[in-house]
């Protein structure tokens, strides 16, 4: 601001203390469990003031999250996709970097497992399926290439240009799905039934936990190696402290665009879970909301292995729950979406300062495309 | 906005300054300064970095308060509690860093926190303001370009631009031309001149002696907080007495330097340009320096020393020239520079250490991706625990616990633990940037004492610094940068305040100091 008349003066001071917390972007375990508990506690608020029990509303959710065998299914099948995107969102968060376009990177590899399967459709399964999920991760990649290349060489903002890639990614499936993908008989936007020999089946019958919960275990232990290798360490130095990382010999560049292409990799897994396991065929809402609740995953478990698992079971068992309330109790299963919203909140407060500061940084960049616009 | 009733400017004496002192703990910046700013005058305020040139403009201000001593402003008894109160007394203040709102237009800053401004932004009327100044005083500031995509020089115009449409009646420049190009200076000198005209008196501040010949009416001198000259007439005023007033005496302590033998030459440094945008860089520097000799590099903060740091360590891509450690070029390549055995204590503890890691992990971190404590590219915990336990206990780092963060350490300790990182070989070449700026004398003595080891193991030791006293302290030899050039080279014996302050002020020639 005008800062030459007000405001606090930062002129010639001496240097400051090193700052503690400095560009962390992780959270510390009690910060969560602090926003879990906020969330329960002004959920069952919000309960009461509708007239419900909360203890009736949230025992039918535990049940219906953990009760039986079914439940555990549910609540594994939708905790998997969200946290195999947080795994790989973590990894570039703890490199300093915010990807928030998981959403886009989801469909891009639903769409690239699903033309790959097509392309080996007569292929054995053992052939079919893993390149399915190649095709998917590589998409994955692909749709976060360019702000990738653009953070590291240009120093775009990767927020913005991740998220509109998202909105890229809906309009080409919304296309795909309504012309080239479309099979002729069909009403709605979707795509022909995914290929069999690459549907992914499920584990155990009458439930729907399939192959993707194990994809989850095996990402879950590949980022397990990566926290403590020292490839990691040194992401994880220039997420703290670039100028330093640069100083030993760490090629900022090279950790912005492989962080970035991992996090694309996972999601674009996930986008091939989706369509191979799950609905075994494209849809325009293929991602639901898994790219976003994904990255509240990798937020909220503090972008470390264990936060990670758990944010995603209890996510996944908020989901299934909910509907399972709704189901036995007639409770509303938006209050589960209630719940997961205020989750959000509640943890967003121990951001407050950064979420600020990169408001700042966005609002910048929305000024400076107006600008060029004209 | 319009100025106190009573306060008129035709009358009373725009600034004057009464037994003014200010301490911060236990550093006295300013002791009993007398000054006085006349009607009509670009007044001068020069001196060395930390002289309390800043702390005076602050406490005008209104920013800071002063512990003892009086002001008036314009004949009226002046007392400001904030910058707040300061702007609406009529004094402008524009920083050293400049404090324009990057994401906004010129226009928009203009009005933001505006005294009396309307709550309701008026585009149209704020572009008219900033055209119609602009062109009052023939400058091209754009009223709707964005802050970030103007040019320093053009940023530095709106603020001041911005100043003067507030209706400032005194205006107070604290390093103005620091960053600025010669012909941007003179664009800066041009207005200053017509702002006087106008009848802003103007207070400016700045280390750049030959500027001031051009520039100012008078010239005041601070020295270690004290006024040593009270408003010379510069035209009458001997530039290079003035510089050499500005430094004190520089007397060589008799530190006890240890006798170091002297190899051959092991950094070479050729033709070396740095180009930066964010501060002046460095132009056609040669110089070399030999196993053993440590050579300082003396010269006012932001002449070019952070370019040439980090040319040094292979940090900074090199617009022209080499950087050579023991026969092999390093040039813009940190990892090849530390394989060479290159070392740095960084200027700042903040860009020197990972402050939320732990101590072993900073310690350590000169290892990262060399294979060491790995297996299967996983880093073993315990073994790099043991081995910083080590490093800690030999550099002395309190608390030597290797689990503690860095952050939790005191100034002097981070100093150590950054030493244990980058000095635990013996380095071939040791760039040291500000080694003991801001420790306590024990913590010093240990820095010291680590560059002295350093060169006695052949090292060869480049000392960089705004502190005259840490050179004179470690260097044999040292060289002045002034706007990013070698303007003097000289053996430490030969070192007096006029030599070292016509070097630091610009007032030398630049030379092509080849020397070894
Ligand atoms: N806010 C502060 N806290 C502690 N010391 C300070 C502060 N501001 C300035 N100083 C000290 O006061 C002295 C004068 O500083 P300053 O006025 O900034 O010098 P100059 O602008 O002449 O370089 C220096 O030793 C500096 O470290
Ligand atoms: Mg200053």
């Amino acid at each position: 601001m005008a800062d030459t008349f007000l405001g606090g003066d930062v002129g010639d001071a001496p240097p400051e203390p090193l700052e503690d917390e400095g560009r962390r972007l992780t959270t510390s375990l009690s910060t969560s469990c602090l926003a879990v508990l906020i969330a329960v506690v002004l959920g069952g608020l919000i309960m009461l003031m509708s007239g419900e029990n909360p203890l009736t509303a949230y025992t039918a959710m535990v049940d219906g999250a953990f009760g039986s065998k079914f439940a555990l299914g549910e609540t594994l099948s939708r905790a998997a996709p969200l946290a195999i995107v947080g795994y790989g969102t973590a990894v570039a968060l703890r490199a300093g970097l915010i990807t928030i376009g998981a959403q886009g990177q989801v469909v891009a590899g639903a769409i690239g497992a699903l033309v790959t399967a097509q392309f080996f459709e007569s292929a054995p399964s053992a052939v079919a399926i893993p390149a399915a999920a190649l095709g998917g991760a590589l998409f994955g990649m692909a749709w976060v290439l360019i702000p990738a290349l653009l953070r590291a060489h240009f120093s775009v903002n990767e927020i913005l240009s991740t998220l509109l890639f998202t909105e890229f990614a809906a309009l080409l499936i919304e296309y795909l799905l309504n012309n080239p993908l479309k099979p002729p008989t069909a009403i709605t936007p979707q795509s022909d039934p995914y290929p069999d020999n690459g549907i992914l089946g499920l584990v155990i019958d009458g439930t729907r936990f399939h192959v993707g919960v194990f994809v989850a275990v095996a990402i879950g232990l590949l980022f397990v190696w990566w926290v403590r290798s020292d490839r990691g360490f040194s992401y994880d130095l220039y997420g703290e402290n670039p100028n330093l990382a640069q100083s030993l010999g760490i090629s900022g560049n090279r950790v912005i665009v492989n962080s970035l292409l991992i996090s694309g990799a996972t999601a674009g897994l996930v986008g091939w879970i989706q369509a191979a396991g799950l609905l075994q065929r494209v849809y325009v809402e293929i991602a639901s909301d898994i790219g976003f609740f994904g990255l509240v995953v990798a937020f909220l478990g503090g972008a470390t292995p264990g936060g990670v698992l758990v944010a995603a079971l209890l996510f996944g068992a908020l989901q299934s729950g909910g509907l399972a309330m709704q189901s036995s109790e007639g409770i509303p299963a938006s209050l589960s979406d209630i719940i997961q919203a205020l989750l959000l909140l509640g943890f967003s407060i121990r951001y407050a300062p950064q979420i600020i500061r990169l408001t700042r940084g966005v609002m910048a960049n929305f000024t400076l495309i107006g600008k060029r616009r004209k | 906005m319009t100025s106190e009733p009573g306060a008129d400017p035709a009358t009373g004496t725009p600034l004057s300054v009464r037994g003014v002192s200010r301490r911060f703990g236990s550093v006295q910046a300013l002791a009993n300064v007398e000054f006085t700013l006349e009607a009509g005058e670009i007044h001068a305020l020069v001196g060395e970095n930390g002289a309390g040139k800043s702390t005076l403009a602050k406490i005008v201000a209104g920013s800071i308060r002063s512990d003892s001593g009086s002001m008036s402003l314009f004949g009226q008894p002046y007392r400001p509690t904030s910058r707040r109160e300061g702007a609406a007394a009529g004094v402008a203040h524009v920083r050293q860093q400049l404090s324009l709102v990057r994401g906004l237009t010129v226009a928009q800053n203009l009005q933001l926190g505006r005294p009396g401004a309307p709550a309701i932004f008026n585009a149209a009327s704020a572009r008219a303001e900033v055209e119609r100044w602009s062109d009052e005083f023939s400058l091209s500031v754009p009223a709707e370009t964005l802050v970030d995509d103007m040019p320093l020089a053009v940023r530095q115009q709106a603020e001041i631009l911005i100043a003067v449409a507030w209706g400032a009646r005194l205006l107070i420049l604290d390093e103005p031309s620091s960053a600025l190009g010669p012909l941007e200076t003179r664009a800066l000198i041009a207005l200053c001149h017509r702002l006087r005209s106008e009848g802003t008196p103007i207070l400016y501040i700045s280390h750049r002696l030959p500027e001031l010949a051009e520039l100012a009416d008078r010239l005041t001198v601070l020295r270690s907080g004290r006024v040593i000259v009270e408003g010379a007439d510069v035209r009458a005023a001997d530039l290079r007495e003035v510089a050499t007033l500005m430094i004190g005496d520089v007397s060589l302590l008799e530190v006890n330097r240890p006798e170091i033998e002297r190899g051959t030459s092991r950094l070479t440094v050729n033709d070396l340009s740095v180009s930066s945008t964010q501060e002046i860089g460095c132009h056609g520097l040669n110089f070399e320096v030999a196993g053993g000799e440590i050579l300082g590099v003396v010269g006012i903060a932001g002449n070019g020393q952070d370019s040439l740091a980090k040319a040094l360590t292979g940090q900074a891509k090199l617009a022209s020239g080499h950087v050579v450690v023991d026969g092999e070029d390093i040039s813009g390549s940190a990892r090849q520079a530390i394989a060479a055995g290159v070392a740095h204590l960084h200027e700042d503890r903040s860009t020197g250490l990972a402050a939320a890691f732990s101590v072993a992990d900073n310690a350590t971190a000169r290892h990262v991706r060399s294979g060491r404590f790995t297996r299967f590219g996983v880093r073993l915990a315990d073994k790099i625990a043991r081995h910083a336990g080590e490093l800690v206990e030999r550099f002395q780092v309190r608390p030597p616990d290797p689990a503690a963060r860095a952050s939790s350490l005191s100034g002097g300790n981070q100093q150590k633990l950054m030493a244990a990182r980058e000095l635990e070989k013996n380095p071939t070449v040791l760039v040291a940037h500000g080694p003991t700026k801001g420790l306590d004398p024990e913590a010093a003595k240990a820095m010291r004492d680590r560059c002295f080891a350093a060169a006695q193991a052949g090292g060869a030791v480049v000392v960089i610094s705004a502190d005259l006293d840490e050179v004179s302290d470690l260097a044999h030899r040292v060289v002045v940068l002034y706007r990013g050039r070698v303007t003097d080279a000289f053996p430490i014996e030969d070192m007096t305040s006029e030599r070292l302050g016509a070097a630091m002020a610009g007032l030398t020639e630049t030379m092509g100091a080849t020397s070894g």
